[in-house]
């Protein structure tokens, strides 16, 4: 079982070299100093507020499925048109 | 009225959420983050231990914490998203120290359905995005470019509806998620997906694996080399990924957290639901995985987040009892612990109940809280305020001034104790058998009253009286040499430390003696307009034992005047303003920062920074103490020093975090105190109060004092009894793990002990849901009243309880009386001599009835129909306050004549309530479950029944936080004669640990406050971008509503902390002095 819990590791070896344990009864009574910023960088730079795309999902799923409706329609039917000639590669779509 | 509320926190919440660990402050310095809610905190790992750096507050409640490194980056930034769905990404500018912004933003969406599971949010391992599962059937994607910016985010469906959990796996050359998901056959399995960026889409992921452990609830994702996933369940562990699967037995447990430990993630440190830390190892041969290894390592506090820190040292944050450092070690202990706990952090939550008492009959409440759950249950006493802890006291009528003295310069303790009355002056001393008697120095003149005293250098002691400076050897106690003040002049006031005297005459006459070896030298004389009311030379300058600079206070001018020493030259004056003298300055240090205290004759203190090399005073500011003259006095504790300001309002000054903080001291009132720091009572003070002399130690100082005494077991319940002295609670005890099955018992506690005296156990199944202490009509006897629950696992709602009474004779629990009740009783009251319940949807009056054979019976008067659960119930003369599970407030009335209870108004607002409280006649308080507090008020003067029989909203807030229960009462002495003093306060405690206050303000000052907050919200502003005007409008399901007649005190308290610059520009837009507004909001500080 000791060497299941060997060779922790150690990222800086002065970290916590220097602490007792403390009696329990007694806890940590350190308090931080609260945090009060008052400068203007708690505004990210403008292009950084970010939001979710506006087109809901749903809708979008709706229209993606009817454009590629359309466009294995069209593959069909437009077959031989050359600005889809890159795709003639992949007979099994058509 | 209590229309108008003011909301505090007097007690931050201390509930650990979750934590991380990375380099976030610097590329060198390793930090733990941890979240508490609605705050974080940020730690610096040192030698020493843990170190507290900041502690930052978030508008939002935080669903997700995660330190990540974007491409480039020598340092961690901080991910936080918010519960109500808005996220920032926050950089340590280690420059200014400052907490910088780089992104931010909504990621909510118009429609979709809240998880059920909580919201989870995580960071692709290659920074290429941040995932969000907010709303069932929905993973939003946040994209980084490739210089770390975030671009706009979108949805992808996911079809699995039921998530438990989702993580990135790590090395996929796609981003790729494994989701562990319960299909609707309630069978959980798990599956990958790739994200596909460009096409905002999902693509089916290269491996998933069916039908696992049935409570397996928590993916853990495993860096390279050897990547995959873990799937921890109740039964097993099992490893999975595209090319191995393997799978060990556990005892029955619940993962509540892990924290991985070696950065090749064949460690892994898993906690439980009771508290063990088992440490989990895969087993590998180069990077091929040859199956899995667990060891119980110990117990530790439930944990709710796990960090693995540095040497062997780990951070249990924790839910459920107070978090902890523990330490691995490589050898067991006695017990076969590897655990050793180094350090404990304090936690409150869950407040599950609390009472207010005053335990020390002095005037001053103290919260007793239920904390924690399960094994880490506590009751917890939570006091205001500062202790004296008395060890000798002697009734002593007119003391005018007390001093200790050495008997000789270099011994470390305090020997004489001079206590000066109108005509004389009294010297103490311990004596052999450290018992304090009466002594002679006979070198003193104690026929008259001592104005000053003071060790000087050299074994000399220094006396000031109205006639003269006497100087002492404090080895033979001999007069050494004296310097007598010109006749027809008598000193009024004095002041001296070890080596100088400065005292004043009447007719403005101010004198500057020097001590030598058995010397006394006159060296300067300085003749000002006025009279001197107060005069000070602490040297609180390099030199210990001698001052540049002498403080001054002056009648007629009022003011206070810096003259510099030894050549009494006026370097400083400063017009105090008002009419009222100055009666105790103070020069004194604290932190690195020197103050002029300067306290008036009404209760009020000014203090200023002082500028120790030109004399100057900067940084004004006024607070009120009390009502009557202040004494200052400087006193050590700890090392530190404090100043205690004797009045009728004794308060210790101290400064954390370079700010002066004033804390009550927890007795009436104090004339004189000084400290008395004697080999037999070391630290002590000797304090003068009420015709009697006290020599105690002080407590530490701090604002709020916590004692916990462990259970062991969960208590849910408290009540107080005032007459048997005891308090008495409902609990439960899980037994042995094995078996699941949970004990409930009544526990009868001595009030000073807390110890338990006596217990009643209740029947299988039965829970205590409510607690009263009452006496009856036509009883004087004060009973114990119990309600309870038959809670069977078939039963949707109980239907079955019992009302049990109970007396405390000879310090037992005695069962009087008993009722049966169809369902359970949730809240008991005293009503009318009578005992007022809510079980189920209705609420039932029991009346005490004598039987003939003079044994005593609850029988049913009446009663009312119409709640979903009646919960929460409060009474106030005929009138009763419900609050319902889902159907918030209703006002009921009872009718004597008729024996009737009917209702008489409801807020018809679906509020799942949580707590209720009565403010007025009129006015009612609740809270419900979307964390928001809010007001109704009856309407007794509408026009229409409609109208009447309507509870109109008028204050809506969002607290942030659940509340648990709300009692009257205050957590500070109240002096009827201070402004504060007429503020009705209300308590409140939550799930996450916080205790909190609402304070009904007036009118004027709400108006006040109000457009000081506004001021403020532009000065102080949202870490991360978030607005404090949206974190506080009230929030639910439904509808979102600005806050009203709500206020929020941490916010406007937080003007004491501004710089004086930005005090200034707050002070500009209200249109009133800065002095004035601390003094206004430093008393509100004073009502917590």
């Amino acid at each position: 079982m000791g060497s299941m819990l060997g060779n922790l590791p150690s990222f800086d070896p002065h970290n916590f070299s220097q602490l007792r344990p403390s009696d329990p009864s007694n806890p940590s009574k350190m308090v931080p100093s609260t945090y009060r910023p008052t400068h203007s960088r708690t505004l990210p730079p403008p292009d950084q507020v970010r939001a979710t795309e506006a087109k809901n999902i749903l809708i979008g799923n709706i229209y993606q499925r009817a454009e590629e409706k359309l466009r294995s329609k069209r593959a069909a039917t437009e077959h031989l048109i050359p600005e889809h000639g890159c795709k003639q590669t992949r007979p099994s779509t058509s | 009225m209590s229309t108008w509320n003011y909301v505090v926190t007097a007690h931050k919440p201390t509930n650990v959420t979750h934590s991380c660990v990375g380099n976030f402050t610097s590329p060198q310095e390793l930090n733990l983050i941890v979240a508490k809610c609605t705050r974080i905190e940020i730690h610096l790992l040192t030698a020493q231990g843990l170190q507290p750096m900041l502690d930052v507050p978030i508008y939002g409640r935080i669903a997700t914490l995660e330190l990540f490194r974007p491409h480039g980056e020598a340092q961690d930034f901080l991910f936080i998203a918010t519960e109500r769905y808005k996220f920032c990404v926050l950089q340590w500018d280690s420059e200014t120290s400052e907490l910088i912004t780089r992104a931010m933003g909504d990621v909510s969406d118009r429609i979709g359905r809240p998880t059920d599971n909580g919201q989870i949010g995580i960071i692709d391992p290659d920074c290429r995005l941040i995932g969000l599962h907010l709303y069932d059937g929905l993973f939003k994607v946040i994209p980084f470019d490739n210089k770390g910016q975030l671009k706009e985010a979108f949805n992808i469906r996911l079809e699995e509806l039921q998530v438990l959990d989702i993580k990135f796996l790590y090395g996929c050359s796609k981003p790729t998620i494994v989701v562990l998901y319960q299909d609707n056959k309630d069978a959980r399995h798990v599956k990958t997906y790739e994200v596909a960026l460009k096409e905002k889409d999902f693509v089916e992921g290269p491996w998933s694996q069916n039908n696992l452990d049935n409570g397996a609830d928590l993916l853990i994702p495993v860096p390279p080399p050897l990547c995959g996933v873990l799937i921890v369940g109740e039964e097993t562990i099992v490893y999975c990924s595209a090319n191995a699967f393997k799978a060990i037995p556990i005892r029955p447990s619940i993962t509540k957290a892990y924290g991985r430990v070696d950065a090749d993630g064949s460690r892994y440190l898993l906690g439980d639901h009771a508290g063990l830390l088992h440490l989990l190892v895969i087993t590998h041969e180069k990077e091929k995985v040859t199956g899995l290894k667990i060891e119980l390592l110990g117990e530790t506090s439930i944990a709710s987040t796990i960090s693995y820190l540095d040497n062997a040292v780990v951070f249990i944050g924790s839910s459920y009892g107070d978090s902890q450092l523990i330490k691995l070690n490589l050898q067991p202990d006695a017990k076969g612990s590897y655990v050793e706990v180094l350090e404990r952090f304090v936690n409150l939550g869950p407040i599950v109940d609390f009472c207010v008492v005053d335990l020390e009959r002095q005037g001053q409440g103290q919260v007793v809280t239920c904390s924690g759950a399960y094994k880490d249950g506590s009751l917890r006493v939570v006091r205001n305020g500062i202790g004296i802890n008395e060890q000798a006291s002697v009734e002593l009528q007119g003391i005018k001034g007390m001093w200790s003295l050495r008997s000789s310069t270099d011994d470390p303790f305090d020997t004489f104790l001079v206590v000066s009355f109108i005509s004389e002056t009294r010297i103490l001393a311990m004596n052999l058998e450290d018992e304090l008697e009466e002594t002679e120095i006979e070198g003193f003149n104690s026929q008259v009253q001592t104005l000053f005293c003071h060790d000087a250098v050299y074994n000399q002691l220094v006396q000031v009286t109205s006639s003269s400076v006497r100087l002492v050897s404090s080895t033979s106690r001999e007069l050494l040499n004296e310097w007598h003040a010109p006749s027809g002049y008598s000193v009024n006031v004095a002041t001296a430390n070890a080596t100088q005297v400065l005292l004043a005459t009447g007719g403005g006459h101010l004198v500057y003696l020097e001590i030598g070896d058995g010397t006394l030298t006159e060296v300067k004389h300085a003749q000002l307009e006025y009279e001197i009311s107060c005069l000070d030379i602490n040297p609180i300058g390099e030199n210990s034992n001698y001052s540049h600079l002498a403080a001054v206070g002056m009648w007629t001018d009022i003011s206070v005047r810096i003259f510099s020493l030894p050549e009494l030259n006026l370097i400083t004056k400063e017009q105090l303003g008002g009419e009222i003298i100055p009666r105790s300055v103070l020069l004194c240090s604290f932190e690195g920062t020197s103050y002029l205290l300067c306290a008036l004759g009404d209760g009020h203190l000014l203090n200023f920074q002082v500028n120790m090399s030109n004399g100057e005073l900067t940084d004004r500011k006024k607070v009120s103490l009390g009502t009557q003259p202040i004494t200052l006095r400087t006193f050590s504790s700890k090392n530190t020093t404090h100043v205690f300001a004797s009045s009728d309002r004794p308060t210790v000054i101290y400064s954390s975090n370079k700010k002066l903080l004033y804390s009550n001291v927890n007795l009436k009132e104090v004339g004189h105190m000084c400290p008395f720091n004697s080999a037999a009572f070391p630290d002590s003070l000797a304090i003068a109060k009420e015709g009697e002399l006290t020599i105690g130690t002080i407590d530490d100082i701090q604002k709020l004092h916590i004692r916990t005494i462990p259970l062991g077991e969960h208590a849910r319940r408290i009540c107080h009894q005032e007459q048997s002295r005891t308090f008495a609670i409902c609990c439960l005890k899980n037994q042995s793990s094995a078996d699941e099955s949970e004990m409930h018992f009544i526990r009868l506690l001595d009030d000073q002990t807390l110890e338990c005296i006596s217990t009643y156990p209740l029947d299988t199944f039965e829970y205590g849901c409510s607690i009263l202490s009452c006496s009856f009509s036509d009883d004087t006897n004060v009973y114990y009243c119990v309600g309870t629950a038959y809670v069977l696992p078939e039963e949707n709602e109980p239907t079955k309880g019992r009302i049990l009474v109970f007396i405390v004779e000879d310090g037992k629990l005695q069962l009087i009386a008993e009722k049966e009740t169809k369902g359970a009783v949730y809240s008991l009251n005293a009503f009318n001599g009578k005992l007022l319940a809510a079980i189920n949807q209705k609420i039932q009056l029991y009346k005490w009835m004598l039987r003939e054979d003079g044994s005593r019976e609850i029988q049913t008067e009446c009663g009312h129909h119409g709640h979903i659960l009646a919960l929460y119930v409060k009474t106030r003369g005929d009138f009763i306050v419900v609050g319902d599970l889902m159907k918030s407030i209703s006002l009921l009335i009872y009718k004597h004549e008729e024996g009737a209870i009917e209702e008489r108004a409801r807020d018809y607002n679906a509020n799942w309530m949580s707590a209720v409280e009565i403010l007025d006649d009129d006015t009612y308080l609740g809270a419900e479950n979307n964390f928001n507090l809010f007001t109704v008020r009856k309407n007794s003067e509408g026009a229409t029944d409609e109208e009447r029989g309507r509870l109109e909203v008028i204050g809506e807030y969002h607290l942030g936080e659940f509340v648990n229960r709300f009692r009257h009462g205050s957590l500070v002495m109240r002096l009827p004669d201070s402004e504060v003093g007429q503020i009705q306060t209300v308590i409140f405690g939550t799930v996450n640990g916080a205790i909190g206050v609402i304070a009904s303000l007036p009118h004027d000052q709400y108006v006040f406050l109000e457009k000081l907050q506004s001021n403020l919200r532009k000065v102080i502003k949202g870490v991360g971008g978030l607005s404090h005007e949206q974190w506080r409008s009230f929030n639910n399901e439904k509808r979102t509503a600005e806050a009203k007649n709500f206020l929020d005190g941490d916010l406007i308290e937080s003007f004491l902390d501004l710089s004086r610059g930005k005090m200034e520009e707050v002070s500009k837009g209200m249109g009133v002095s800065v002095e004035e507004l601390s003094k206004r909001v430093e008393e509100l500080t004073r009502l917590h």
